[in-house]
């Protein structure tokens, strides 16, 4: 079928054409695993399950192309100009299903047909293409040669593909750019055939702009890549996903590896369980150590239970009511035994009551007076967030408060945002209280602040502590009083709901750690 | 606790993308469909606030006399209208001791303009929504205020403590401008240098204007404005039109233009062409609000709107009011006023004998009230259409995320505020209030055309205007109410502030007849109407 003009070849030697068609066998072989493997790391690196995921996309691979295969005897007529054309197919879906499955996997609900969708279509293409290349290259080759010298290099492709995706691609690439760039080598093989074979020529100009137009946008996806990139650092992890779930709130997401447990919600991070401990132990303590006798605690935010777990270690508390927006978190910290563990299953405890409400809400229309409050909020990242910062909301917590009640808010981090930190002392300040400003080193996320609110300045750091405690002692507490020049006081206006001075600062002070 | 920080600017890029995709598939599918006009029939609504259709009965006083008498009813004082005036007006005779007043409106609820609803969700204006922080030197809005909780105290050198609940948080108002929502309503984005420098120095010129005194001493724009100064180096600037006045001082940037259109329109239901200049620069140089927490450009706000406010005032008088009452005729007779009234409901007549009466209805509802009266062709109204859409979500672009107002640059709207804004609940579900000043024709054939045009026409053009900057908002719509509103509010023409109608209109009549209304101050704000409806009352008080 290939250009009559052409020398015909005999049955030892290959002409350099002959040559050329099976480098084209060879790169579309390589492209092909190569879209699998990405199909294959991108579910297990989002949905995690790796065996599951690998096991799933690689027989939907095969399978799909099993039904390419079969198509195949379908297609008659100008059997080159179909392979072109499936060469342009080729290298848009498989080019493009990378970057598409990173975008869609935090909007689309059903992630996993659109990934065994994109799955099965690239299968069926990467079918197509050998079946109808033996039939390009029939009359040209013997049969046991063309099955030979075809499989030949179809499975070197597959070598090669299998040893540069884990060694060369994925470290220097990325997933997106290795889409994008083996597409790109479909649209040269489509590019090759084009040009170099006369009985092109009828559709040759057509095809000509189709294929310009392919390049162009998938060079253009290639350099637009860098920052679909860098944004997927945000929202990847670089270990084990073990559970990841939307709720009507946030995306929740765990993950795992050998030493720690990672929870993230929305891609930040809320505690490694490597030293969470550290962190809420310096939330908690410090404010019971002030408050031994405390019977009723409030805990706004810290559905994980985790501040809970450091508060059930006081015998004197008698009730906890647990005020956290997202059933998602409480649920999946009353139900997960790896989590339950963690949290030592303090909220299953029958002193706990825990409510999914709007703190904002909920603290105006709540009754109730409390010794302790711990406010656990995520950082003030957003002005929905900003507001659970401002003087209305301390002014709302303060009546909630018994005389000697106090506060606790956990501050971000005094040294990335220092103008923040202090804005949210200054905050409580504005309404009335007395403030303890401290904070403590907790590796995972650097240097991390604190606000002690008080109605009256009844507050000396020589307490008993509950015994067992990995941080927290009597001598940390002191030296967490201390701010070194790096991290001291700035002046600073209040947060207040019609500035919102926090949530401004906030970017700008954590944007050049968005990396 | 988040030690890292998402960063919104790769968020928002994501989201785009994503949404880029969505678009690009909804693209393909709505090619594949025969024709791409999209489903509006999951929108549940309609048109509501038919109150003009009661009010057109005032065009044929005749029929209305036929109808049988139900009850003869005696006042001291009678307010005809509860819109701010008239329960202004309300207001003080309570609180000057007078008792036996009775209020009557035509409307099915007091509030004017101040109309609001109510859903599931939240309550959402119809008309009027905010209150710039006042002034210190009017005194008795201040005293209003601290009423009903809005000031909640003063500090030690006298500044009010506004109610954090009410000034309007965090982010107020944004702007969709070449494709970007910016920050504020001044166009910046994409603004040439020129425009920018004009921008500024347009606000340098105001800024003079409102430090200004006049030679008697008086501020050259005050509010209430019967208090700005007399001297005619500022009332001149009433007899050219805004626009002339732009020409004057070369200020011909188109951006700032707009900008300066969308505030006569937004505040007037004007433009640069039939907006008074004295009118244009008192929009900018009158607020001189002061405060402890907050700055003098500052607004309270309610998801209601002014509906809270005007809730309050009906609250501070418990003398008797009566809706769906139509008053069509004043005769002043050796008592007073034999008032007749057309119960809306039952269609029978009401007749009142009162000793005084405040007429505190607009001047195009007077006029039917009292024919024999000179009349005034000055008085101008503007039609507007007010959309409340209840959404599950709002897909948009670049720039700021949702603001308390939402402007859309270089469209027939004014845009639309969120009425939820100040719900601190964290929700995707929102009403917004779209705001559309009909000023693309005269007003009489405007008001035509509006009351012509069907509700799916409305919902349409509302639509497809946001879809500029909220691409397939429709699929989010759940509830669309659409007010049209025939007079919306009284045009500052050229001329006609301190022109002599105005002031002629505001005369009472044998000492029997007072009127109120803000659009005998020419402009239709809640501080004039307040003022109004104070000014005609005390004239009562001081003749009972």
């Amino acid at each position: 079928m290939v250009s009559t003009n052409e020398q015909p070849a005999t049955k030892e030697g290959l002409t350099s054409l002959h040559w050329l068609l099976l480098i084209s066998v060879f790169v579309i072989a390589t492209c092909g695993l190569i879209y699998e493997l990405v199909a294959g790391t991108l579910a297990s690196y989002l949905l995690g399950d790796s065996v599951m995921q690998f096991s799933t996309i690689i027989g939907v691979y095969l399978f799909s192309m099993g039904i390419g295969s079969w198509l195949s005897k379908y297609l008659d007529g100008n059997l080159l100009k179909w392979f072109i054309r499936i060469e342009i197919l080729v290298g848009i879906v498989g080019g493009c299903s990378a970057p598409l499955l990173f975008v869609l996997f935090e909007y689309v609900a059903s992630f996993r047909l659109i990934l065994y969708t994109l799955v099965g279509l690239t299968g069926i293409l990467v079918g197509l293409e050998i079946p109808l290349l033996m039939r390009i290259l029939e009359n040209q080759l013997t049969f046991k040669e063309l099955v030979s010298r075809v499989f030949t290099f179809d499975y070197i492709g597959a070598l090669l593909a299998s040893l540069i995706f884990p060694l060369v691609l994925i470290p220097h690439l990325g997933l997106i750019r290795t889409s994008l760039f083996f597409g790109l080598l479909n649209m040269g093989v489509a590019v090759f055939l084009l040009y170099r074979f006369n009985e092109t020529r009828p559709f040759r100009a057509t095809f000509s702009i189709v294929l310009t137009a392919s390049i162009v946008f998938l060079t253009a996806g290639f350099v637009y890549a860098e920052q679909i990139m860098t944004y997927a650092e945000g929202v990847t992890f670089q270990d084990t996903v073990i559970y990841s779930k939307s709720t009507s709130y946030q995306r929740i997401v765990l993950t795992r590896n050998n030493r720690e447990l990672r929870l993230y919600l929305n891609g930040n991070l809320q505690f490694s369980s490597a030293d969470e401990y550290r962190y809420h132990e310096a939330l908690v303590h410090p404010a019971m150590q002030a408050r031994p006798t405390a019977k009723r605690v409030l805990v706004l935010g810290g559905g994980d239970g985790m501040a809970v777990r450091e508060l059930l270690k006081y015998p004197s508390i008698q009730h906890i009511q647990l005020v956290d927006l997202d059933p998602g978190m409480t649920t999946l910290f009353q139900q997960n035994l790896k989590l339950l563990q963690l949290n030592q299953r303090s909220l299953l405890s029958p002193k706990v009551h825990v409510l999914n409400r709007d703190a904002f809400t909920w603290i105006r229309q709540d009754t109730a007076k409390y010794d302790v409050v711990i406010v656990d909020f995520p950082d003030p990242s957003n002005y929905s967030i900003g507001k659970l910062y401002s003087t209305t909301f301390y002014a709302e917590l303060e009546k909630r408060l018994t005389p000697d009640g106090l506060v606790v808010v956990q501050s971000t981090s005094p040294y990335v945002a220092r103008k923040s930190f202090w804005c949210i002392r200054n905050t409580l300040t504005a309404v009335g209280f007395q403030t303890i400003p401290y904070h403590a080193y907790v590796p995972s996320f650097g240097e991390w602040g604190y606000v002690l609110a008080l109605r009256n300045h009844q507050w000396r750091p020589n307490g008993s502590l509950p015994a067992g405690l990995r941080f927290v002692n009597t001598q940390t507490i002191r030296d967490m009083l201390y701010f070194p020049p790096d991290m001291a006081e700035v002046p600073v206006e209040a947060n207040k709901l019609n500035n919102q001075i926090l949530v401004q600062s906030f970017e700008e002070e954590w944007a050049p750690y968005g990396q | 606790m988040d030690n890292k920080p998402d960063s919104s600017e790769r968020r928002e890029f994501l989201r785009q993308t994503g949404l880029g995709t969505a678009l690009l598939l909804t693209g393909i599918s709505s090619l594949s469909a025969c024709k791409a006009t999209r489903s509006m029939s999951h929108i549940q609504g309609g048109m509501v606030g038919a109150n003009y259709q009661a009010g057109h009965r005032l065009r044929s006083v005749a029929e209305l006399m036929k109808l049988p008498v139900q009850e003869t009813v005696t006042t001291d004082v009678l307010i005809v209208g509860g819109g701010v005036a008239g329960l202004s007006a309300r207001r003080w005779l309570a609180q000057q001791g007078v008792r036996d007043v009775l209020l009557l409106e035509m409307a099915a609820q007091t509030g004017g303009n101040a109309a609001y609803g109510q859903n599931t969700v939240s309550a959402y204006p119809f008309g009027a929504h905010y209150l710039p922080i006042p002034d210190l030197r009017n005194q008795e809005l201040v005293r209003f205020l601290k009423d009903i909780n809005a000031i909640t105290g003063f500090t030690y050198d006298g500044l009010p403590l506004y109610n954090d609940y009410y000034l309007c948080h965090d982010p107020e108002e944004r702007l969709y401008i070449n494709g970007f929502w910016q920050e504020g309503l001044v166009p910046e984005t994409g603004v040439p240098e020129d425009d920018k420098k004009q921008i500024k120095a347009f606000f340098a010129l105001v800024d003079q204007y409102k430090q200004a005194k006049g030679s008697d001493g008086l501020d050259a724009f005050m509010i209430p404005l019967d208090r700005s100064s007399a001297d005619s180096q500022f009332r001149d600037l009433d007899k050219i039109a805004f626009t002339q006045f732009l020409n004057n001082h070369k200020f011909t940037s188109p951006y700032l233009r707009w900008y300066l259109n969308y505030c006569c329109r937004d505040d007037y239901g004007a433009t640069l062409d039939t907006t008074s200049a004295w009118a244009g620069i008192h929009y900018f140089a009158s607020r001189k609000g002061r405060a402890a927490n907050a700055k003098d450009s500052d607004i309270l706000t309610w998801p209601e709107g002014n509906g809270f406010l005007t809730d309050k005032l009906r609250g501070q008088s418990h003398s008797p009011i009566r809706q769906n009452i139509l008053v069509y005729e004043l005769r002043p007779n050796n008592q007073g006023v034999l008032v007749h009234a057309c119960d809306v409901v039952s269609n029978q007549t009401i007749v009142i004998q009162a000793r005084k009466v405040i007429v505190a209805t607009p001047q195009f509802i007077t006029r039917h009230l009292l024919p024999e009266r000179p009349q005034g062709s000055g008085f101008r109204y503007a039609p507007w259409v007010v959309a409340n859409l209840t959404i599950s979500g709002l897909p948009q672009g670049r720039g700021l995320p949702l603001c308390w107002d939402n402007v859309l640059y270089n469209t027939s709207s004014v845009g639309y505020i969120t009425a939820n804004h100040q719900d601190l609940r964290d929700s995707l579900t929102k009403v917004v209030t779209y705001y559309k000043p009909l000023t693309d024709q005269d007003p009489d054939t405007a008001r035509r055309m509006a009351y012509n045009t069907s509700y799916e026409e409305w919902l349409t053009q509302v639509l497809d205007e946001l879809e500029i900057a909220h691409p397939s908002l429709r699929d989010y719509v759940s509830q669309a109410d659409i007010w049209v509103w025939g007079h919306g509010m009284i045009a500052p023409s050229p001329g006609f502030i301190w022109g002599s109608e105005r002031q002629l209109a505001q005369q009472p009549i044998d000492n029997n007849l007072f009127f109120a209304h803000s659009d005998l101050s020419g402009i239709s704000i809640f501080e004039e109407a307040f003022d109004q409806g104070i000014r005609a009352a005390s004239q009562v008080v001081s003749t009972l």
